[in-house]
């Protein structure tokens, strides 16, 4: 049996200090409030009721000869106006990689999302005080929302948590919310995910490799104890003869 | 010595209480690690197809949809199984409509749904069986894609693609990777009450490993670094020849 000893002596060496990072990361996310780990601290959800005329909405088929070839063109609503959004490239999620153009639906017209109108678009599900400190076009990665992996406007606000709302550059889609709960919370996901990288990801080499090594200290351990209780290792001492 | 003896006591008698947890831990979190998420997502059971709609193929406009379904909500036109169509919305509940001749295709029939999940689906296996859930989903679908159609291929991970009854769309991809990692999720944060991961067993195990841990790290401090301090200076005694 030396050698489940010797497994298990030399995974923990290399394994310890992780080991207490994951349990305690562990611990955190068993107590955090999870609302305030969301960033949504100042999100409400837009229940805008929009009038258009429908009559003046342009046909897709006619919108769709005047682009390169689409997948779909889908009709949406942004502020008060309806939109449609054209879709070149799709992504098997919206979070991966697309191409998109964005049309007025009475006119026609290309549209770009600016900073200006990224900042309405922030402010239309934001309920918190409403003075915007800086507003920035982020390319992918974006440090906030890893998974996003297209052109992203973001929102920061003035307020106590330092809220940032990402709007998607290409179809003035809610991304998400940030703010410092989220972040601080990220930390520990950072830690337990081993994701030092900041991909986003818990499939990197060195979890990878720590995982493996983990496998053999909890399984010697596991060798190790009942070795320890065939041999009658664990007595009570008030019960045990003197 | 006698402070590492009780360290060691303090780590034997926990772990043999907790310590099966550590290794449900380590299992569960190196299966989740180990298999790419995105795989286990089912992405790789799917073609993701980039079909383009032919904009002469567009017989029946939106204007005559409005005036058939005055409530549509989100219009989107696109392509099922690589023919224009249009899907939209009237309260609830979602539609499918040619766009070529404006014959209604929803609610699926079982043979369309088949049709569709070969479309969806990339690998070589052949249709099972299908089924068609109203109410009640499996643990693998949420209620929110209901009512969908199941249908199942003879493949590796006996895979099943969910197509909206509706809409006509993808809404599940699952495999035997995606349910054993589901089951594994729930091992690792203890979620064995199907509450969440705020749950109190979870909460006194993570207590008690910390201090298991901590006690781990100790013994590996003395009887892995301060011990080979010892063994040189013993080897030192023995070169004198006194010990």
């Amino acid at each position: 049996m030396q050698w489940v000893r010797k497994i298990h002596k030399w995974a923990s060496v290399v394994v310890g200090i992780q080991f207490l990072l994951w349990l305690l990361s562990g611990l955190y996310f068993n107590l955090m409030d999870h609302t305030k780990a969301s960033g949504r601290t100042y999100f409400s959800h837009n229940n805008q009721m929009i009038n258009i005329d429908k009559n003046r909405l342009l046909e897709p088929k006619d919108v769709l000869t005047k682009f390169k070839p689409s997948i779909s063109i889908t009709q949406i609503y942004l502020l008060t106006e309806p939109y449609y959004v054209l879709t070149h490239k799709k992504g098997l999620y919206q979070d991966f990689e697309n191409d998109y153009s964005l049309v007025n639906a009475y006119t026609g017209d290309l549209i770009e999302i600016d900073e200006q109108f990224a900042e309405k678009l922030a402010k239309q599900s934001y309920n918190g005080p409403s003075d915007v400190r800086s507003i920035t076009l982020l390319q992918p990665p974006l440090t906030d929302i890893p998974k996003q992996k297209n052109a992203t406007w973001q929102v920061n606000f003035v307020n106590d948590i330092n809220t940032s709302v990402y709007i998607e550059v290409g179809t003035g889609r809610l991304v998400g919310y940030s703010d410092d709960n989220k972040r601080f919370a990220d930390i520990f996901f950072m830690l337990h995910f081993m994701d030092y990288g900041n991909e986003g990801s818990f499939n990197n080499i060195q979890i990878i490799l720590f995982a493996f090594f983990t496998l053999w200290l909890s399984l010697t351990g596991l060798i190790w104890t009942i070795e320890l209780g065939i041999r009658g290792q664990y007595k009570i001492k008030r019960f045990q003869r003197k | 010595m006698s402070a590492v003896k009780n360290t060691r006591k303090l780590h034997q008698w926990l772990m043999l209480f907790i310590g099966t947890q550590f290794v449900i831990w380590s299992v569960t979190g190196a299966y989740m690690v180990f298999f790419d998420i995105d795989y286990i997502h089912g992405d790789s059971l799917v073609i993701n197809h980039q079909t383009k709609i032919n904009p002469d193929n567009i017989q029946y406009s939106l204007s005559s949809l409005q005036q058939r379904y005055p409530k549509a909500e989100r219009v989107t036109l696109s392509t099922f199984i690589n023919k224009e169509v249009y899907h939209f919305s009237v309260e609830n509940k979602k539609y499918l409509v040619s766009a070529r001749n404006g014959k209604l295709l929803s609610p699926l029939d079982e043979n369309l749904a088949i049709e569709a999940a070969k479309h969806y689906y990339s690998g070589n296996g052949t249709v099972v069986d299908v089924e068609l859930f109203i109410e009640n989903p499996p643990f693998e679908l949420s209620s929110r894609h209901l009512p969908a159609w199941r249908v199942n291929f003879d493949d590796i991970g006996a895979p099943a693609i969910y197509v909206s009854e509706q809409s006509g769309l993808l809404v599940g991809k699952r495999h035997e990777f995606w349910r054993l990692f589901d089951w594994m999720f729930r091992f690792h944060v203890m979620d064995y009450q199907d509450s969440e991961i705020e749950n109190n067993l979870l909460f006194w195990f993570a207590l008690f490993g910390i201090i298991a841990s901590i006690s781990g790290v100790v013994l590996v401090y003395f009887r892995v670094f301060k011990r080979n301090k010892k063994a040189v200076r013993f080897k030192f005694v023995n070169k004198s020849g006194i010990a």
